[in-house]
């Protein structure tokens, strides 16, 4: 391999987020000119920290960057656009309102007459470079009225006509039809036979076998290594990306579940792309059992969980706790049925940043017989609450006066949970309950989850942590593309190998075998 | 610790604040004056301490003076803290104080009643019509998604023009040469609580009361609850199984209640027929001291005795020297923009937060080796 | 009565009076339109109206010339639209309060400064005389057209510039670099900025024009339509200009129809008031009624649209 072959090389890249997380830890990464090049690895693995610091969006701690055979600090996205690098978000960038060939031109805008647009030149660019490079969008329509397919067309075709030589995907399929994808790859295999590179960032293995020449696996930060794309299995894949690196021992008994609780039965949900993101899903949990989904994120979570805590509504399928409807319930009725959840985004909907913890711990109770005499709050009641809340949940802070937004990532997570475990629930929604947070507080609260179900809570446990959902489920479903993959009743003889090839859609267990998750017929 | 320095730097960010306001002014005196320093002694202790022959003495009517002026606005202050709380922009108080004013007024002459109720009785239909007036804002915006602020804006005009409509042609007492409305009786009229013309009156105490109602409200009630998380994080709350759409509507009545009070109170304590021809200020007023009071209840008299100090100290500049007493616009106006400024003196916060880190790290350090050990 | 009121309506007269009074507002309103694209909800176009209506007065007094007046109200304008852009973009003083703040300022504010620059008090009379009032023109050809010469001709310079910038702002806004990088600022800061588009920049630019436009409003208030400046002139304007440009739909050309919508409503108060039975003061609710039920009918008939754009454009907070 000669090294002038070489359009970017990323060595020795460290990355350490002011949190302290670090997201990369020496990692080699290095493009050819004209290749499709996958980046991959599970949720987390530091592919994206990674491309943010190709473009200029973040700046790596440790380590260089070489584009084109000159070392380059790219402080900006600007710089990076002048090396060439051009980088399609997995949120478009793109305004609405405006025209295709008007967000094309954005910041760049042709002129007439020293003042005014050239909007015929703005499309005859749209136009020319829509035709050389086989992306065909229509200049004159305004972006809010496009399928999504187009406007990612938009989004390539924004980057080429500033010069991108080398272009970032980020997870470009994620959002498109099956259709749209094959049209992609089409035009990607197009690019590339006219020499630009492609750095394609995906976890569908199907697809990375399609279209790419070579992959690098990330996998905890770190590089799992580079292979040619056809001299490696996706078994072989699946390996090195799903896996753990250390095998948590947590101590449970073993579950002993009763009657069934959350009855979810063929949920539908398409989602505002016209995208399947739920095609009939059904399962159980039972009470005092821990039932785990499993997935690569994006394959129908967090739909999942929205539905049945009325965040959206399915198009088709029922959903009953204990009997009753949750479909149709609004957020009060859900809670008084004994539903709590600990939701993926806690910033938005855990807690109210702005104000005190003890607020933010009795907002799902403070309407409560116990908390008011008559009009008036029983502050007693609720301090006595809000300080048991804190001593039980070990929430490290000054007082139950602080605000949140004074404290850590880990006691902001455990005031959520304080919340949401102690109102004495029937059924615990957890997503992704540990996410981001530090080894302290993931420690406890997974062991509060096992606590409440060994006393007979039914928990669904949603997490893109294998280590988690293996370790902490009694028993486990794996979500591929809207549809449950498998179910395995018991975890504890579970390997990784055998998960990662559920969770990338390389095997599906039968009707019958899934069918069983429905305890109740 | 963290948390007390934090606190002492708000405060002194609020102190620095309304020093550069008060800078702001003293500049324009001293630009606009002959006698700039005699218009500042008007300015800054006029309103209380009185020069006789070179001997200052504490001025206890011009005190009285200065509590009277508050009990309108301490009436706004607190509703703008209600709405503002939730998170509304709503800004109909001026209107709704006049037309609260005049329906309290309008009861005074037309209910006859012996006891001592009839103002009280007078004050309530002020403050219904206040909370009805108000549903319009809220309810357009709960249910439709109209710009509560637009819509509050419109409807501060309607007020006063359908007040100004019956104040002339059904309610005005013709034999006076301005339009006003006939005297309400006497039964009405809300009593003073000191002798002299100061117009303190136990509509001052009535205010102080709902100071300490809608403190309570806002950090003892469910209610008051509901709508501060609601203007902290509306999807928290609604995740939290708050009912969203109702406490916003409810925000929004109680200010209208609180402003229909303030009008009726101080149009039957300050005068004795209804004459306002134009909207009064006091709903405006009413939002530099809920900025003031950071939305805080409780600090609302504060703030309304310091504005009710300043303009008071701007008439007096305006009576005794040559300085227009708007100068308190200017003032307020410069009070607002400093007050409301988050990243106003925000060099200094940055220093204390990383001095805050900075100790937690050390702290944090120091466990660690001492589990070491 | 109503065949009185038919009478006076159907007059070239009246019509023209529709014209007069609907300019200022359309000023403010183009104000209110220009900051509403870049996103930022401009509430004190009804102060920096007071405060450079009375700047406007004074710049001519001194100059004796109503087109400085005319200038130094723009800059006046523009100046304070860049002094509330410094507090919200800069100080991060929530926008809506720095206008309230800027409204403060032209209601009391304008008072002490005549004082302190004329020893005036209230109004500006003594320092108005015809040659500093901006002039009107007849048109030639058109003025000889009858009816329609009649209404439209013989205006000031600042209507036919009025009418004129409901043009010119369309232009800006749909046909310049400077119009498209506002709307992307006002719709999606995160897509203008990823294509080096400055968004502080733009919507310091936008606010700023949005002042001048209300600067010229309050111009066109003092040095024409009230024929000096005094204390309560403005009187909403500034206010109904934001209904105007939301009823509007946020566009150029809507937001003129809402203006004059306003300034017929304005002009009927003015002959109604003279008629026998009919209240003045409820005339004078007819605007503000309108534009709130406007609003209504806009927001019930957005309601979906805003659902539908939530929903395909999840980044777009709107």
């Amino acid at each position: 391999m000669e090294q002038n072959d070489l359009v970017v090389q990323m060595k020795g890249i460290t990355k350490v987020y002011p949190n302290g997380i670090a997201a990369n830890q020496s990692v080699d990464f290095s493009v050819r000119q004209g290749e499709i090049h996958a980046l991959m690895g599970e949720n987390g693995a530091g592919k994206s920290t990674l491309m943010k610091m190709l473009f200029g969006l973040e700046q790596p701690t440790e380590g260089e960057i070489v584009v084109n055979g000159e070392k380059v600090s790219l402080s900006s996205p600007t710089v990076a656009i002048a090396h060439g690098i051009g980088m399609v978000h997995q949120h478009f960038m793109l305004v609405p309102s405006l025209t295709v060939a008007e967000n094309i031109v954005l910041g760049m805008v042709p002129k007439k007459s020293g003042m005014f647009i050239d909007f015929k030149k703005a499309i005859e660019l749209t136009k020319e470079y829509s035709e050389r490079f086989n992306l065909a969008v229509n200049p004159d329509a305004k972006v809010v009225d496009i399928p999504v397919g187009m406007k990612q067309k938009v989004e390539i075709l924004k980057a080429l006509i500033r010069g991108a030589k080398i272009l970032i995907l980020d997870e470009p399929t994620a959002v498109l039809t099956t259709q749209e994808t094959t049209e992609l790859f089409r035009e990607l295999i197009h690019l590339k036979e006219q020499g630009y590179t492609i750095i394609f960032i995906s976890h569908k293995l199907n697809e990375i076998k399609q279209i790419t020449d070579r992959l690098t696996i990330m996998r905890g930060g770190k590089c799992m290594g580079v292979y040619e794309t056809a001299s490696i299995t996706e078994q072989e894949i699946s390996r090195l990306m799903v896996g753990r690196d250390v095998i948590l021992d947590v101590q449970k008994d073993e579950a002993q579940p009763t009657d069934v609780v959350l009855k979810v039965r063929d949920l539908h949900y398409t989602n505002e792309w016209n995208k399947k993101m739920l095609d009939g899903v059904s399962f159980d949990v039972r009470k005092g059992e821990i039932l785990g989904i499993a997935g690569v994120e994006g394959n129908g979570q967090r739909e999942l969980v929205d539905m049945l805590f009325d965040l959206s509504e399915p198009d088709a399928g029922t959903a009953t706790v204990n009997g009753k409807d949750v479909i149709n319930a609004s957020q009060a009725r859900i809670r008084a049925m004994g539903v709590s959840l600990v939701p993926e985004d806690r910033m938005t909907y855990g807690i109210a940043e702005a104000a005190t913890i003890e607020e933010n711990l009795i907002s799902d109770r403070f309407e409560e017989k116990r908390f008011n005499n008559g009009p008036l709050f029983n502050m007693k009641a609720i301090h006595a609450e809000s300080d048991r809340l804190i001593a039980d949940y070990t929430v490290l802070c000054k007082s139950r006066k602080q605000k949140v937004k004074m404290l850590s990532g880990g006691n902001i997570q455990k005031v959520v949970v304080a919340r949401e475990f102690s109102s004495d629930p029937t059924l615990i929604i957890a997503d992704q309950p540990t996410r981001g947070i530090d080894v302290g507080a993931t420690e406890f609260i997974r062991k509060k989850l096992v606590d409440l179900s060994r006393a007979g809570t039914a928990v669904l446990l949603v997490s893109a942590d294998l280590n988690e959902v293996m370790e902490l489920s009694d028993s486990l479903i794996v979500l591929y593309g809207g549809k449950i993959a498998a179910y395995f009743e018991d975890t504890s003889e579970l390997d990784d190998v055998v998960m990662g090839e559920y969770m990338l859609g390389l095997k599906r267990q039968s009707d019958e075998e899934i069918g069983r998750v429905c305890h109740e017929r | 610790m963290k948390d007390r320095r934090m606190f002492v730097f708000e405060l002194v960010r609020g102190a620095a604040a309304i020093a550069v306001a008060l800078a702001v002014g003293t500049i324009f005196i001293f630009l606009s004056s002959d006698e700039p320093l005699n218009a500042l002694r008007y300015l800054l202790i006029g309103p209380l301490v009185s020069m006789k022959g070179g001997l200052a003495s504490f001025n206890t009517q011009g005190f009285y003076t200065i509590l009277a002026a508050m009990i309108p606005t301490i009436f706004t202050g607190l509703a703008v803290c209600v709405m503002f709380s939730s998170n509304q922009f709503n800004l109909a108080g001026e209107g709704i104080v006049m037309a609260g004013g005049f329906v309290a007024a309008l009861a005074g002459i037309y209910i006859h009643m012996n006891t001592g109720w009839h103002a009280v009785i007078c004050v309530l239909i002020a403050a219904a019509l206040g909370g009805a007036i108000m549903l319009i804002p809220a309810l357009l915006k709960v249910k439709l998604g109209a710009s509560e602020m637009v819509t509050s804006l419109m409807l501060n005009y309607v007020c006063m023009y359908v007040v100004l409509h019956f104040l002339n042609y059904n309610f005005a007492d013709r034999s006076k040469g301005s339009t006003q409305t006939y005297a309400f009786a006497d039964t009405a009229k809300i009593g003073a609580l000191v002798p002299g013309g100061s117009k303190l009156t136990w509509g001052f105490v009535a205010a102080l009361v709902f100071v300490v109602i809608i403190g309570l409200l806002m950090y003892r009630t469910r209610w008051g609850y509901a709508i501060r998380m609601i203007g902290i994080n509306q999807a928290f709350s609604k995740y939290s199984g708050m009912k969203v759409g109702g406490t916003i509507v409810l925000a929004q009545v109680i200010g209208g209640v609180l402003s229909g009070i303030g009008g009726g109170v101080e149009v039957l304590g300050r005068y004795s027929t209804f004459l306002w021809k134009e909207l009064p200020g006091y709903g405006w007023t009413g939002i530099t001291i809920a900025i003031l009071a950071k939305n805080n209840p409780l600090l609302v008299p504060l703030a309304a005795f310091f504005i009710a100090y300043l303009n008071k100290g701007c008439q007096l500049m305006a009576t005794y020297c040559d300085v227009p007493s708007e100068m308190i616009d200017i003032i307020q106006a410069a009070i607002f923009l400093f007050f409301a400024a988050e990243q106003f003196l925000s060099g200094y916060r940055q220093k204390i937060v990383v001095k805050n880190t900075r100790a937690d790290l050390a702290k944090a350090a120091a466990s660690v080796e001492g589990g070491a050990e | 009565m109503w065949g009185q009121l038919f009478d006076t309506i159907f007059k070239a007269e009246f019509l023209f009076s529709v014209i007069r009074i609907t300019a200022p507002i359309l000023f403010a309103a183009m104000g209110a339109v220009i900051a509403d694209k870049a996103g930022v909800v401009n509430i004190g176009l009804e102060g920096i109206m007071m405060i450079s209506a009375l700047f406007g007065v004074l710049f001519s007094y001194w100059a004796q010339s109503w087109l400085v007046g005319v200038i130094g109200a723009l800059f006046v304008g523009a100046l304070l639209g860049l002094m509330m852009g410094f507090f919200a973009l800069k100080l991060k003083t929530d926008i809506i309060l720095a206008g309230i703040a800027v409204n403060m300022m032209g209601a009391g504010g304008t008072i002490f400064l005549l004082y302190m620059f004329t020893g005036m008090r209230g109004n500006t009379g003594a320092l108005v005389s015809s040659n500093i009032l901006i002039p009107t023109v007849s048109i030639p050809l058109l003025q000889n057209i009858p009816i329609l010469g009649e209404i439209l001709s013989g205006h000031s310079v600042l209507t036919y510039v009025a009418f004129l910038l409901v043009w010119l702002i369309w232009l800006l806004l749909y046909r310049t670099p400077l119009g498209l990088n506002i709307r992307a600022v006002g719709e999606n800061p995160n897509a203008a900025s990823s294509v080096g588009v400055s968004v502080l920049r733009i919507k310091y630019i936008a606010i700023s024009l949005s002042g001048a436009l209300a600067g010229l409003g309050g111009a066109f208030m003092s040095m024409y339509y009230s024929q000096g400046w005094n204390s309560g002139m403005v009187a909403g304007r500034g206010f109904i200009a934001l209904a105007a440009q939301a009823m509007g739909r946020g566009e150029p050309v809507g937001a003129m129809f809402s203006s004059l919508l306003f300034g017929l409503a304005q002009a009927l108060r003015t002959k109604v008031s003279g008629l026998q039975g009919v209240s003045s003061y409820l005339v004078s609710l007819i605007p503000y009624v309108v534009t709130i039920l406007g609003l209504v009918v806009y927001a019930a008939s957005t309601l979906k649209r805003v659902k539908k754009i939530k929903a395909a454009h999840p980044e777009v907070k709107r």
